[in-house]
C-alpha cells in the first residue's frame, strides 16, 4: 500500500498550465538569469529579435532571434565591465536600444544608460553613454524608451543627495533625439526625500518593508503624452503632468501602504476605460511580504483614484513556501509599438513562483484569471522554484517570459 | 444573445474551458476494459478520469503516486477520480482542488457513465450548470457498442438508442466474438440512427487517448476542427433522411430514431431561429435526442447544439469554416419527420417576417 497522505500539488518541480502552451524554452547558453527588460525589434531584413536584459553580471544583454517562436536562436550576448554593475532594464525603439546600468554601491561606475545602434543585431554599436553616477547614485534601475526620442527613467544623479540612501532614484526625462548627445529634459522627485527640501520627509514603512521612496517604472504613452505613470515604490502610484518638463506637477497620488507592505512597481493606464492596473513587487521570499497584488484602480477622476478590485491570486497556501518569492511583479505594459500586444482588457503579468498569468479585466470589479503557466523548477535554480520575473507579449499573442536566476526564456502561446 | 464577431484580441469563449469526454456504452460493451487500459496509457498524462467505482477498474496500488480522498495520481500522470455524491459535485470539487493546488493540474476530463444510463442528463448538466459551464465544455461523446449483442440492445433499449444518438464517435467492440453476418446490419442500424458520428472498430480496448479528443467544438475560431465537429469533413452535408437505411434493417418495424439533415438557403434572424427551436424543444424535447449545426444568422456563422430540452450556449464563430454559408443542421429525432421540422421553421419564419 503506497497511498501517501494528501499532498498539495505545490511541488515546485511540477509544471502547471492552464490555457497556455509552451512553444520553446531557451536557457540562454547557461546565463538564464534575466532582469526586467524585454523588448522586440523588427530588423531591416525582417527578423524579429527579442532583447533581454540580464538580472546580474557578468552578462549585460542578450539578443534572441524569435522569428520562429518555436526555434529561438541566440544572436548575441554581451558582457558587463565588472561584477558590481547590472543592466536589468532595456527598451528598443526602431534600431535604437537603451540599456540601463545600475551599480551595487553609490559612487561606482558605469551608472546611467547606454544607447546602442542595433541595425545589425549581431553587432550592437555603442552610440553614447548617459552618465548618472555620483556620490549618492546607484544609476538607472528601469527605463522606458518607446518614441525614439525620450528616455523616461528611474535614476540617481550626481547632484541629488537623498536623506535616505534608499531614495536615490527619482524620475528623470532625457532627450535622446540626438542619440550621440543625450541631455536631461526634466525631473521630479517626491517632496521631502532630497536634502534641502522644505517639505517634511515621508513617513517610512516598518523596517522590514522599507524599500524606499524611489521610482520603479515611469511610463509615458502617446495616447496621453502629457502624463507620466509612475510606480514610486513605497510612495505608491504617482501620475505627473509633464506637459511642461521644466515644471512637472502631480495630478494623482494613490498609495495602499500602509497598511499594505509597499513597493508599487508599475502603473499601467487603460485609457479608454479610465482604469489603472497597478502592480506591486514581491521582494521577500517564502511569503514574507504577502500579499503583493495587482490592483484595479478607477481613475476616471484623476484627482481621486479609487481601488475597486485586485487580481485573483493563486492560493498562498500552495505557493507561499514553494520556493523563492511569490507575488506580483511585472506586467506586459501595452507598449505603443507595432510589435507589442495591446489590449484594454487582457492583462498579463509575472508572479515569480506563481508563474505567468493572464487576466481578463472586462468586468473590472471581478477580474477573471483565464490562463497561466508555471514552469517546473529550472535546473540549478537557487530558489528551488521558478521565479518568473518579466513578461513581454508580441502582437501575435506570443508570450515571452523569463526566470530571474537560471531558467532563461520561456516562449508560450495563449489559447484565448 | 449573440455576440458581435470576435476581434483579434477578443477572447475565444471556449478556449479556456476544460474539455470533457463522455464514455458511454451498452452493458458488456467493454467500457471497463477500455477505462482500465486508458488509466495505464502514457498518453493520459494530465487527464482526469472520473469513474464510478475503483473496485471494478482495479488500479494497482503500486501505480499510485499520490492520493487524496477520492483522487489518485497514477504513475503515468493520470488522475483517477471516483464519483462521490454526484457527478456535478465531483466535477466542481475536481476544479476546486485543481485551483487550490490540492491535486496537480489536468488538461481534460474523461467521464465513464454507467452502462444502463441515459447519457443525456450528463450532457444537459454540462450545458446548464452555470459554474460547470464556466469551467468545462463537452468535447464529445464516445459510445461503445458490443458487436455480439448490440443489435438486440438497440432494438429493445431506448437508452441504447439514445447512447447512439448522442455519440460523436461510435466504437464497435468484441467483433472477434461475433458472427461476421451480424456486424453489417449493426452498422446499418447505427448509421440509421446517427448518420454523422465516426464509426470505429476496436479490439480489447485498443483505443488511443488521442482518438478520444477534439470531437467537439473547441474554439470559436473557425477551422478544420469546426468542419469535423459538424461532420462535414467526411460527408458533404447532403439533405435528406437516414431512415431509408433503417427501413431495410431486418426485425425493425419502423425507423423510430433517425438522423435528419436540413439545409436552409435563407439566412435567419436570431429571434426567428430561437423561436422555432424553443417551440420544438418545448413540445417535443423528449424526442429531440440531439441537434447540432451551423446557422447563418444575418450572415454570421453561429454553431448551435441541443440535447432534448436543453440548448448549449450558441457560439458565434469568427468566420465561416468553408465557402458554404448556408444553414446546415442535423436533428436526431424519435418519431419526428424531416418535413415537419422544415414546415415548422417555415411557419415561424413566415410569422416573424
Amino acid at each position: 500500500m503506497t497511498f501517501d497522505a494528501p499532498k498539495p500539488a505545490g511541488r515546485p518541480e511540477q509544471t502547471l498550465a492552464h490555457n497556455m502552451t509552451l512553444l520553446a524554452h531557451h536557457e540562454l547558453d547557461g546565463f538564464g538569469g534575466l532582469g526586467e527588460g524585454i523588448a522586440m525589434q523588427l530588423t531591416d531584413d525582417g527578423r524579429r529579435v527579442l532583447w533581454l536584459a540580464h538580472e546580474s553580471a557578468p552578462k549585460n544583454f542578450t539578443g534572441v532571434d524569435v522569428t520562429d517562436p518555436r526555434q529561438p536562436r541566440v544572436l548575441v550576448q554581451t558582457e558587463l565591465p565588472h561584477m558590481k554593475v547590472r543592466s536589468n532594464s532595456l527598451d528598443v525603439s526602431g534600431n535604437l536600444m537603451a540599456v540601463a546600468s545600475q551599480v551595487l554601491e553609490p559612487g561606482m561606475k558605469p551608472a546611467g544608460f547606454d544607447l546602442f545602434d542595433i541595425s545589425i543585431p549581431e553587432q550592437p554599436k555603442l552610440i553614447s553613454h548617459f552618465d548618472c553616477s555620483g556620490q549618492f547614485s546607484r544609476g538607472v534601475h528601469a527605463l522606458w524608451f518607446v518614441d525614439g526620442k525620450t528616455v523616461h527613467m528611474s535614476s540617481g544623479a550626481a547632484d541629488f543627495e537623498p536623506h535616505n540612501p534608499l531614495d536615490d532614484q527619482f524620475y528623470r526625462i532625457v532627450d535622446v533625439s540626438d542619440p550621440s548627445n543625450p541631455v536631461e529634459a526634466g525631473r521630479w522627485w517626491m517632496p521631502g526625500t532630497r536634502v534641502g527640501d522644505s517639505e517634511p520627509q515621508p513617513a517610512r514603512l516598518p523596517k522590514q518593508f522599507d524599500t524606499g521612496f524611489r521610482v520603479h517604472n515611469a511610463n509615458v504613452f502617446p495616447q496621453q503624452p502629457d502624463r507620466a505613470y509612475i510606480g514610486y515604490i513605497d510612495g505608491g502610484a504617482v501620475v505627473l503632468d509633464i506637459s511642461d518638463k521644466k515644471n512637472i506637477r502631480v495630478v494623482s497620488r494613490w498609495n495602499h501602504s500602509p497598511p499594505f507592505n509597499g513597493f508599487t512597481h508599475t502603473v499601467l493606464p487603460l485609457f479608454d476605460r479610465g482604469l489603472w492596473i497597478v502592480s506591486d513587487e514581491c521582494v521577500k521570499e517564502g511569503g514574507g511580504d504577502w500579499p503583493k497584488l495587482v490592483w484595479v484602480v478607477d481613475a476616471r477622476c484623476e484627482a481621486n483614484p479609487v481601488p475597486i478590485s485586485t487580481f485573483p491570486m493563486p492560493p498562498v497556501s500552495v505557493f507561499g513556501k514553494r520556493g523563492g518569492r511569490f507575488g506580483a511583479h511585472n506586467l506586459h505594459e501595452n507598449l505603443p509599438l507595432p510589435m507589442s500586444f495591446q489590449s484594454d482588457t487582457i492583462i498579463i503579468g509575472t508572479f515569480f513562483n506563481g508563474g505567468v498569468r493572464v487576466y481578463d479585466t472586462t468586468n473590472p470589479y471581478q477580474v477573471e484569471e483565464v490562463a497561466y503557466y508555471v514552469p517546473g523548477t529550472p535546473k540549478l535554480s537557487p530558489a528551488g522554484a521558478i521565479q518568473l520575473n518579466d513578461v513581454y507579449v508580441d502582437e501575435r499573442q506570443i508570450v515571452y517570459t523569463v526566470d530571474r536566476f537560471s531558467g532563461g526564456l520561456y516562449i508560450l502561446e495563449m489559447n484565448l | 444573445m449573440i455576440n458581435s464577431s470576435p476581434s483579434a484580441t477578443a477572447r475565444d469563449p471556449l478556449a479556456g474551458k476544460l474539455p470533457v469526454t463522455l464514455i458511454t456504452g451498452f452493458l458488456g460493451s467493454g467500457k471497463t476494459t477500455l477505462i482500465s487500459r486508458l488509466l495505464k496509457h502514457p498518453g493520459m498524462n494530465r487527464v482526469a478520469v472520473v469513474i464510478n467505482e475503483v473496485g471494478e477498474i482495479g488500479i494497482d496500488h503500486d501505480l499510485v503516486a499520490m492520493s487524496t480522498e477520492n483522487v489518485s495520481l497514477l504513475a503515468n500522470g493520470c488522475l483517477c477520480c471516483t464519483v462521490r455524491t454526484d457527478l456535478q459535485n465531483t466535477l466542481r470539487e475536481l476544479f476546486g482542488q485543481r485551483r487550490a493546488g490540492q491535486i496537480p493540474d489536468f488538461d481534460r476530463v474523461v467521464i465513464e457513465t454507467s452502462g444502463l444510463a441515459d447519457p443525456s442528463p450528463v450532457i444537459q448538466t454540462l450545458a446548464s450548470d452555470t459554474m460547470l459551464g464556466a469551467q468545462y465544455r463537452l468535447d464529445g461523446v464516445v459510445t461503445l457498442v458490443d458487436a455480439v449483442n448490440g443489435l438486440h440492445q438497440l432494438e429493445h433499449s431506448p437508452e441504447a438508442q439514445k447512447q447512439i444518438a448522442v455519440a460523436d464517435l461510435i466504437v464497435i467492440t468484441k467483433e472477434d466474438l461475433a458472427e461476421p453476418s451480424t456486424v453489417a446490419p449493426l452498422i446499418e442500424a447505427l448509421r440509421a440512427i446517427n448518420g454523422h458520428a465516426v464509426v470505429r472498430h476496436s479490439r480489447h480496448g485498443d483505443l488511443e487517448p488521442s482518438e478520444l479528443i477534439g470531437l467537439g467544438l473547441g474554439s470559436a475560431r473557425a477551422g478544420s476542427g469546426t468542419l469535423r465537429f459538424l461532420g462535414e469533413l467526411q460527408t458533404p452535408g447532403a439533405s435528406g433522411s437516414g431512415a431509408y437505411l433503417a427501413q431495410r434493417v431486418p426485425g425493425r418495424h419502423d425507423a423510430e430514431v433517425r438522423t435528419l439533415s436540413l439545409r436552409f438557403e435563407q439566412p435567419f434572424d436570431w429571434k426567428t431561429f430561437a423561436a422555432a427551436m424553443d417551440m420544438i424543444m418545448s413540445l417535443r424535447g423528449a424526442d429531440l435526442l440531439r441537434v447540432k449545426g451551423i446557422v447563418n444568422v444575418q450572415g454570421e456563422p453561429v454553431v448551435v447544439q441541443a440535447v432534448q430540452h436543453v440548448m448549449h450556449p450558441p457560439v458565434t464563430l469568427d468566420r465561416w469554416p468553408s465557402d458554404d454559408h448556408q444553414t446546415r443542421m442535423v436533428f436526431i429525432t424519435r418519431n419526428i419527420r424531416l418535413e415537419t421540422i422544415r414546415a415548422l421553421f417555415d411557419a415561424v419564419g413566415a410569422i416573424c417576417a
